[in-house]
C-alpha cells in the first residue's frame, strides 16, 4: 500500500518554502536590491507568520505586509490598512502585487503631472518674458545700430 | 548639474550608513513599545483590539520595527499603554526622526 505524502497545510509558525515562493514570485517586481528594495520575514508574538515587503533605502520601511493567521492570510499596507484578506495566499499574492503596481503607477502619474505643470509654469511665466525680451531688442535694435 | 564621480561615491557611502540607523531606530522604537505594553500587562491582541484594529498583525509589525505608530492613532496607542500623549510622542520622535528631535527639544542625538 502506498501512502500519497500531502504537504502539511501550515497554520502557524514559520513560513514553507512552497509561501515563500508563490510570495516572492508575485512580488519580485518591487524587489531591487540595489536601491535596498528586498523582503524579511518575521514573527508575531503569538508565533504567527508575517511577510514584510521593505521599499527603497534609506528608510527600508515596510510597504505591504502579508501575515498568516489560522490559514488566513492578511495583505496590509505600511500604515496599517487592510487591503485584502483569503485563505487562497495565491489570490493575496495577486492582490500584493496589484497593491506595487498601483503604487508604482501612482509615482508615474505623479511625474507626469509634474512635468506638465512645469511646462504649463514655463509656458505661462517664461515665454512671456521672452517674447517681451525679443519685443523689446527688435524695437531697440535700430536705434542701437544708429548709435554704432 | 551633473554630480561629480567623488560626490556620487560619497553619497553612496552616506546611504549606506543612514541605511541601517534608520532601520536600528525603528527597531529600538518598535522594542521600546514592546516594553511598554507589556508594563500595561496587554498582549498585541488587546492592544489592537482596543485600537479598533480587525488583527492585531500591524501591532507586531510596528514592534517589530518595520513600520512607525501612524500619527493619526499615536494619541489613542500612548492613552492604551497609559502614556501621556505628549511624552509618548516626543520618545518615539527620538527614534523616528533624530535630527528633528534634536531641533525641536535639543537633546543628545
Amino acid at each position: 500500500m502506498s501512502v500519497v505524502a500531502f504537504e502539511r497545510k501550515p497554520s502557524a509558525g514559520l513560513w514553507s518554502e512552497t509561501e515563500l515562493n508563490t510570495l516572492v514570485a508575485a512580488l519580485n517586481i518591487a524587489v531591487a536590491p540595489d536601491d535596498g528594495r528586498g523582503w524579511e520575514t518575521g514573527v508575531t508574538e503569538a508565533g504567527d507568520a508575517q511577510f514584510y515587503l521593505l521599499g527603497p533605502l534609506p528608510d527600508q520601511a515596510c510597504e505591504l505586509c502579508v501575515s498568516r493567521i489560522g490559514g488566513r492570510y492578511i495583505l496590509e499596507d505600511g500604515s496599517g490598512r487592510l487591503l485584502f484578506e483569503h485563505q487562497s495566499l495565491a489570490l493575496v499574492a495577486l492582490h500584493a502585487r496589484a497593491a506595487v503596481r498601483s503604487k508604482h503607477g501612482w509615482l508615474v502619474a505623479r511625474a507626469v503631472l509634474l512635468w506638465c505643470t512645469i511646462r504649463h509654469m514655463i509656458h505661462d511665466k517664461v515665454e512671456p518674458l521672452l517674447t517681451e525680451g525679443e519685443e523689446l531688442f527688435v524695437e531697440l535694435a535700430p536705434q542701437l545700430a544708429a548709435f554704432a | 548639474m551633473k554630480r561629480g564621480k567623488h560626490q556620487e561615491i560619497l553619497a553612496e557611502k552616506l546611504q549606506r550608513k543612514v541605511a541601517p540607523e534608520a532601520r536600528q531606530l525603528r527597531k529600538q522604537a518598535g522594542d521600546w513599545l514592546k516594553q511598554r505594553r507589556a508594563d500595561a500587562g496587554l498582549s498585541q491582541i488587546d492592544l489592537a483590539a482596543r485600537l479598533g484594529l480587525k488583527y492585531y498583525t500591524f501591532i507586531s509589525q510596528v514592534e517589530n520595527g518595520f513600520s512607525r505608530v501612524p500619527t493619526e492613532i499615536m494619541a489613542a496607542w500612548a492613552a492604551e499603554l497609559g502614556l501621556e500623549p505628549a511624552a509618548f510622542a516626543k520618545h518615539l520622535l527620538l527614534y523616528y526622526e533624530p535630527e528633528l528631535h534634536r531641533l525641536l527639544f535639543g537633546a543628545k542625538k
